[in-house]
């Protein structure tokens, strides 16, 4: 058992430095590589508000099933709120959203999920996202994209089609038994700085 | 077929595929992308910034580029070359009376050193409209056959009713691997 132990050492440390949350709560500046390194959903935000001094601001999120073509959630200014197949829950800041979906969401092949995002009134040179999802300190879906650059007064729109991890059937039923412990953390950095840091709890119980 | 069906083509050692879409403002280019995806097309605004659609699958990534046209984006046409695969030329095949402009545009792209190696598509777009030149008209505008360095095919299409967009696409992801395995 002693080796398997040292095994599974070797194997984190291949894949680049493990960081604790505590580790960056006293930084000034956090940067991609650290949040890469993070073993666990953050229980704190890691930046303030105050940060995002480029202005940067999400304004709709979508998420739609490619083979159907069913929109499964769809936020933002005009939209009408139909035929949601996810309650959402958001609170004051913006920087947090609750999405409860049906058990039936692990029968889902591949899902496109896009943001829109508009800058300010300055360029935002290397514009990077980094999200991580999380159910309890197990990885199951990671994303690390390079924006570049992004122009002044600038709304765009970034759409990730991609197939949804294979879980073993325990982990669904664990993930279904308890709502909300399935959480991600969006990590956003200008210049390899964080500017801002957007979380999502995830429950499948729904039964609407 | 769609976009998941030629990214299962993608055998290459490169994982991520980087297409830029670029062409005159109200050209059809977020109208073709939106399309492919089988994203809603009926509520496009202009674009005022990018849309990236970024298709995932066995680990390889294939990344559409799509940046606004309107005049004043142009000049920052420049931030989103660096390694460009393949360029998506769309022109609006009923806009006859900006050819001029459109070739212009298109003439300066491929003196960019960056693009150099870029695989050369050009979408005649709106063929489902009265009036729209042939594709053998655009070809011959842009004077396509007289460029040298770069593999370039024209595809005539309609971003609206879908036709044509597959072949075009297809094509160019089959001769980016094509070149990127040569390389190799």
């Amino acid at each position: 058992m002693a080796t398997k132990g040292v095994g599974s050492f070797l194997k984190k440390a291949a894949r680049g430095r493990v960081v604790s949350e505590r580790n960056l709560a006293t930084k000034e500046t956090i940067t991609p590589e650290e949040v890469l390194g993070l073993q666990a959903p953050t229980t704190q935000f890691l930046c303030e508000p105050s940060a995002n001094i480029y202005g940067i601001e999400f304004v709709a999120f979508k998420l739609r099933d490619m083979e159907s073509g069913n929109v499964l959630v769809n936020l933002g200014p005009g939209i009408p709120d139909s035929e949601a197949m996810a309650v959402v829950g958001a609170d004051n800041s913006g920087r947090f959203v609750r999405y409860q979906f049906r058990p039936d969401f692990f029968d889902l092949k591949s899902v496109g999920a896009s943001v829109t995002f508009c800058v300010g009134d300055k360029p935002v040179p290397n514009f990077r996202m980094i999200e991580r999802h999380f159910f309890g300190n197990k990885l199951i879906k990671s994303f690390d994209f390079d924006f570049g650059f992004c122009i002044p007064e600038s709304t765009n729109t970034c759409e990730h089609i991609y197939e949804l991890p294979k879980l073993p059937k325990a982990d669904i039923d664990a993930m279904i038994a308890t709502p909300y412990a399935t959480k991600s953390d969006s990590f956003y950095f200008v210049d390899g700085k964080l500017v801002m840091h957007n979380k999502a709890e995830y429950a499948y119980d729904g039964t609407f | 077929m769609g976009l998941l069906t030629i990214i299962k083509k993608l055998k290459m050692k490169e994982k991520t595929v980087r297409i830029l879409m670029l062409g005159l403002d109200n050209a059809g280019k977020t109208t073709i992308l939106r399309k492919f995806n089988g994203d809603d097309i009926n509520t496009i605004m202009p674009t005022l910034g990018f849309n990236i659609k970024s298709l995932e699958h066995n680990g390889y990534t294939l990344d559409f580029w799509d940046v606004g046209g309107q005049k004043s984006l142009r000049s920052y046409w420049r931030n989103y070359f660096e390694k460009t695969d393949g360029l998506i030329w769309v022109v609006d095949s009923c806009d006859k009376r900006r050819l001029e402009d459109c070739k212009a545009e298109l003439q300066l792209l491929l003196q960019e050193e960056r693009l150099a190696g870029a695989s050369l598509l050009v979408f005649a777009n709106k063929q489902d409209l009265p009036g729209a030149l042939s594709s053998d008209a655009i070809r011959e505008a842009l004077e396509l056959d007289s460029l040298k360095g770069h593999h370039w095919r024209i595809q005539s299409c309609s971003g609206v009713t879908g036709d044509g967009l597959a072949e075009g696409i297809d094509w160019m992801v089959h001769d980016i691997s094509c070149r990127i395995l040569q390389v190799d």
